[in-house]
């Protein structure tokens, strides 16, 4: 099985590097994948007692676990650990190249001495994408996934204890870039945020209808090049609508500022909602 | 690709609630917006399954609405 997933190799391991410290934590090694802790399960009772019955075969037992029960788990753990200390978590979604690290800078720089924030990356490899955070200003976490295609929520859990983030403070989760899986992981965030940019066209969010279902704001980036690469910004308001009517749209240039001010204010919004 | 992560929870909660006893086929409920593909994760069980104490489990599929994404039932080798 290994030879075939990918298992034994060094590049599945997923790590976790403090940009104040330098260290780099092994989160899980090759083997043993993030999901086979063996947190027992309470509904665990001794001998035989759960309701069954006796199909053609042998016996059924009924069992309607999610799938992603674990990953569940973690992620409403993150939820009430992030509610109880008063801060707000966000899930930055895209695909690679967005300018989600841009807009993160850009955010930083712009709240700076307002609102802190502090920042968990996730990568696939490096740590660059945190190093231009802390760069910045704020503190940051790199995540690397390895071969894995998205953060999931105990990822989420040991960064935030690490970042251990001030009260009134905002989390911003930049997940790996990939506009299919991250969908599926509650990190246990007050939102999924999904940036598109100018140059991807204007029709990721009915080719990525799931993702794009599943955020409540969507940041179109890169809009002064828009003219350039002829984007159409009311066929791209269009779409998204499409498969999500509530969600709300901001244009903006991470780049030259342009639509900050309203990015912004929506995240004071947020943040000020959350604190009353 | 996030099939065969699914593939290895799905195996997890098999054996986790066989306590040893053999099964047969686990059944899973997939709605359409699930985001789940099915035979991406028949391939991936096939791969996580491989050479385990859990080979012989099938992996079953049921209808279902909506994005539901469950375990839904486990069906066991008649006791000998």
């Amino acid at each position: 099985m290994c030879g075939t997933c990918g298992c034994a190799d060094p590049a599945n391991e997923v790590s976790m590097t403090d940009t104040a410290t330098g260290q780099k934590v092994i989160l899980n090694g090759g083997h043993g994948h993030s999901h086979d802790h063996g947190h027992s399960h309470e509904h665990h009772h001794p001998g035989h007692d759960e309701p069954h019955t006796h199909g053609p075969q042998g016996e059924v037992i009924p069992l309607e676990i999610a799938v992603l029960d674990k990953n569940d788990r973690f992620a409403a753990e993150n939820r009430g650990w992030f509610e109880g200390r008063g801060v707000v978590a966000l899930n930055l979604v895209s695909s690679p190249g967005s300018g989600k690290t841009t807009l993160l800078e850009a955010t930083i720089r712009a709240l700076a001495g307002e609102i802190p924030i502090s920042v968990i990356e996730g990568d696939q490899m490096t740590a660059n994408d945190a190093e231009r955070i802390k760069q910045a200003g704020a503190r940051a976490i790199q995540i690397n996934t390895g071969a894995g295609c998205h953060l999931e929520a105990d990822m989420v859990a040991r960064a935030a204890r690490t970042l251990d983030p001030a009260h009134g403070s905002l989390l911003m989760i930049e997940n790996v870039g990939n506009l299919v899986c991250p969908a599926m992981f509650d990190l246990g965030e007050r939102m999924k945020v999904a940036v598109i940019s100018t140059t991807e066209g204007e029709d990721k969010p009915i080719k990525y209808p799931h993702m794009f279902r599943a955020v409540d704001l969507v940041v179109i980036n890169k809009i002064d090049l828009a003219p350039h690469v002829d984007f159409d910004e009311n066929a791209c308001r269009a779409n998204i609508a499409s498969v999500n009517p509530e969600a709300e749209v901001l244009c903006l240039s991470a780049k030259t500022g342009a639509g900050m001010d309203a990015w912004c204010a929506r995240l004071r919004d947020i943040v000020a909602a959350d604190r009353s | 690709m996030h099939e065969l992560g699914l593939a290895r929870n799905i195996a997890a909660i098999v054996r986790e609630h066989a306590r040893g006893r053999a099964v047969r086929e686990v059944r899973v409920a997939i709605g359409p917006l699930a985001c789940v593909e099915r035979p991406a994760l028949e391939f991936c069980w096939g791969l996580v399954t491989e050479n385990s104490d859990i080979a012989q489990v099938r992996l079953g599929f049921l209808e279902a609405e909506g994005d539901t994404f469950v375990v839904r039932e486990m069906e066991f080798m008649e006791d000998a």
